[in-house]
C-alpha cells in the first residue's frame, strides 16, 4: 500500500476521470488522504466540519464509486454529477415509506443514503466501472 | 386554507438571542382546530398519550402522533394545541409547521446582529424542511420546557432553501406541508440534546449547513449562541428530564386500524417510567448500537419511532422485491422471519425476532395504520446495510430512551446515551 498526503485536494465525480474536477476541492476544503489498494485508487477526503468524502478509482482513472460520512449529508450533486437525476426520481417517488433511507438499484446504478440526524452516511456506485476483481463491498 | 408569515416585528433584545417576533399569521379568515388559545395543564403528569393512525394526510403507515402545546415565552393564554405531531426518537427538538401555529406569535431567535436565525434540517430520505427558529414554551402534559427554541417548518418561506442545504439541487424534497411531511410537526426525543454536533455546529466558520442566518436577503452559514440551537425539549424539562418511555400495546400480525399508547417524560424518577427488567443498551458516539445477524455484525443499527418500517438489509441481499407500488418497502412471496442480537457499547447484548410480511398484501387490502411486521431496505450490499427498528419494534414493548449526559440509572456507562427494553 502506498500513502500520500496532498495539500490540494482533487478529484472527481461519480463516472468521470480523476483530474476532471475540482469543485470537491473547493466543497471540502479538507486534507486529501490517497491510497493505493488492491485493484483500485481511493481519495479520502475530512473536512473541518466532520464530513469523510471517499472517492474510490479505477487503474483506468475513472471515478467507479463514492462514499460519503458524517453530521450532515454532502451535497450529493456534486458527489454523482449525472447520477443525480436518478437519484432525485427516487426520492420523489418514495412516498409510502417514511423515515427510511434511499435506496437506488438498477443495472448500472446502486446509490443508498442512511443513518438518522447527526450522523448519515450513504455510498454509490457504477458497477459497469468497477475494476475487474474489485468487490461492491469495499465501498463502505 | 393557506397561511403566510408577516414581517418580523422588532422587541428588543429578550433573553441575549432574542430580537424579533415570528409572526405566523392566518390570512383568508377562519380558524383552525388546531388555533386554539388554552392555559398549560395542571402540573403533576408526566406523560401523554399517543397514537399510531394514518394522521392528517389520513396515508401516513405506522405514524406515531401525540399533541403539542406550545405558548409564547412566559405566557399561559398566547397558546396553541397542536395535534398530529410524529414522536421521533430519531431526531431532537420540536419542528411544527408554520400554519399549524394558527397566528401565534413567538419571539425569533436571532444571531448578534439581530438577524433570525434559519435553519434547514435533512432527512435521509433526501427531502428536507426549512424556516425560521423560534422561542417558546413546551408544554407536555405536566412537564414544561422553558424559552426552548424550536423549529417553525415555513409553509411560505421568507428566504429560499440555500443551495448548500440542497443536496439535490432543485430536484430534491420539499417536506414543508402537511400534505408532504404527513404531520403538523415532529417532537424529536432521541438519546442526544442538540439537533447538530457541538463544537461548532452553531459557528458559521464551520460551514455546517443547517443554521442559516439571511441578511439582506443572502443566507450565508449563523454564528449564535448555543441556547438557539433546537434541543430536545424533554432535556429541558426541571424534572423527568432524563429520557422518555414510549409504550404501545401490542398488535395482531395482520395489523390493526390504529393503537393506543403512552409517552412517558423520565426515567426511574416516579412510579410510571422504572426501568424494571429492561436491558440497557448503551450507544456509540453516533447514537449506534451493533445488530448481530448470522454472524455478521451491523454497526450502524438504531431504533427510530420516525421510522414506519424495520429497515433490514436489503432487497438483493434478501433476494425478494421490493413492492412496486411502494418503493422502500419489502413486498416478500412469503413471511420472513429474523433472529437478531442487539449490542450495546455497555457490554450488554439481548435477543430479537422479528417478520416481515408482505406490505401490499398488509395495508393495500386493509388500510391499517399499525403494523408490526413490515419492513424495507436499509443499504444496498453487507457494506452499507445496518437495521432500524423502527415503529413495528414498538409495539408490545416497553421502549427507554435515554438522554447522553443526564445520568444513568443502575450506574451504567452510556456515555452518549442508551436505549432500554
Amino acid at each position: 500500500m502506498i500513502l500520500t498526503l496532498a495539500a490540494a485536494p482533487a478529484a472527481a465525480v461519480l463516472g468521470e476521470y480523476e483530474s476532471s474536477v475540482s469543485l470537491d476541492q473547493q466543497y471540502m476544503r479538507g486534507e486529501d488522504r490517497v491510497t493505493t489498494s488492491q485493484g483500485y485508487k481511493l481519495h479520502q477526503m475530512t473536512s473541518p466540519n466532520g464530513l469523510v468524502v471517499s472517492e474510490y478509482v479505477s487503474p483506468e482513472g475513472k471515478v467507479f464509486a463514492v462514499s460519503w460520512r458524517g453530521p450532515f449529508i454532502p451535497n450529493l450533486q456534486q458527489l454523482l454529477g449525472s447520477y443525480t437525476t436518478q437519484v432525485q426520481q427516487a426520492a420523489q417517488a418514495q412516498t409510502r415509506r417514511r423515515g427510511g433511507p434511499l435506496v437506488v438499484r438498477t443495472s448500472d446504478f446502486v446509490f443508498v443514503n442512511g443513518g438518522h440526524m447527526r450522523s448519515f452516511h450513504g455510498s454509490a456506485y457504477v458497477p459497469s466501472l468497477l475494476p475487474k476483481d474489485v468487490s461492491p463491498e469495499v465501498v463502505r | 386554507m393557506t397561511f403566510k408569515k408577516s414581517p418580523i416585528v422588532s422587541m428588543g433584545l429578550l433573553l441575549g438571542v432574542v430580537s424579533g417576533l415570528i409572526v405566523v399569521a392566518s390570512c383568508g379568515g377562519g380558524s383552525s382546530s388546531s388555533s386554539t388559545t388554552t392555559p398549560p395543564p395542571p402540573t403533576g403528569n408526566n406523560s401523554v398519550d399517543v397514537e399510531v393512525n394514518l394522521g392528517p394526510t389520513d396515508d401516513y403507515v405506522n405514524g406515531l402522533f401525540t399533541s403539542v402545546q406550545v405558548c409564547a415565552p412566559g405566557s399561559t393564554t398566547n397558546c396553541v394545541t397542536v395535534p398530529d405531531v410524529l414522536v421521533d426518537t430519531g431526531s431532537s427538538g420540536l419542528r411544527l409547521l408554520s400554519g399549524a401555529l394558527g397566528g401565534l406569535s413567538l419571539p425569533a431567535v436571532t444571531d448578534s446582529s439581530g438577524n433570525d436565525v434559519q435553519e434547514c434540517v435533512q432527512f435521509i430520505s433526501l427531502a428536507y424542511i426549512w424556516g425560521p427558529v423560534a422561542q417558546a414554551d413546551i408544554h407536555l402534559s405536566g412537564e414544561t420546557a422553558s424559552s426552548a427554541a424550536i423549529h417553525i417548518i415555513s409553509e411560505s418561506p421568507q428566504y429560499a432553501v440555500p443551495a448548500s442545504c440542497l443536496t439535490l439541487g432543485t430536484g430534491g424534497v420539499d417536506d414543508n406541508s402537511v400534505s408532504a411531511l404527513g404531520a403538523n410537526g415532529i417532537l424529536g426525543v432521541a438519546n442526544y440534546a442538540q439537533d447538530c454536533v457541538l463544537p461548532g455546529c452553531n459557528q458559521a466558520s464551520n460551514e455546517v449547513p443547517q443554521y442559516y442566518v439571511c441578511p439582506s436577503g443572502n443566507c450565508q452559514f449563523a454564528t449564535f449562541s448555543s441556547s438557539g440551537i433546537v434541543t430536545n425539549p424533554v432535556s429541558l424539562f426541571s424534572q423527568d428530564n432524563n429520557g422518555v418511555l414510549i409504550s404501545l400495546p401490542t398488535i395482531p400480525a395482520a395489523g390493526q386500524l390504529t393503537a393506543s399508547g403512552l409517552l412517558i417524560f423520565g426515567i426511574g424518577t416516579q412510579s410510571n417510567n422504572a426501568l424494571g427488567s429492561a436491558t440497557i443498551y448503551a450507544v456509540d458516539a453516533n447514537s449506534y448500537f451493533t445488530t448481530t445477524y448470522n454472524g455478521t455484525e451491523y454497526s450502524n443499527s438504531f431504533i427510530d419511532s420516525g421510522s414506519n418500517a424495520l429497515a433490514v438489509l436489503d432487497h438483493n441481499t434478501l433476494g425478494i422485491n421490493d413492492c412496486a407500488d411502494a418503493p422502500g418497502f419489502y413486498c416478500p412471496g412469503s413471511t420472513l422471519n429474523f433472529n437478531v442480537t442487539n449490542s450495546g457499547i455497555n457490554g450488554t447484548s439481548g435477543a430479537v425476532s422479528f417478520s416481515i410480511e408482505n406490505f401490499d398484501n398488509l395495508f393495500d387490502n386493509t388500510g391499517f395504520a399499525a403494523l408490526n411486521d413490515v419492513g424495507g431496505d436499509s443499504g444496498t450490499s453487507t457494506s452499507t446495510d445496518y437495521f432500524d427498528f423502527g415503529v413495528p419494534f414498538f409495539f408490545g414493548r416497553n421502549v427507554f430512551v435515554g438522554i447522553a449526559g443526564k445520568g444513568v440509572p443502575n450506574g451504567v456507562s452510556a456515555p452518549y446515551g442508551y436505549w432500554a427494553y
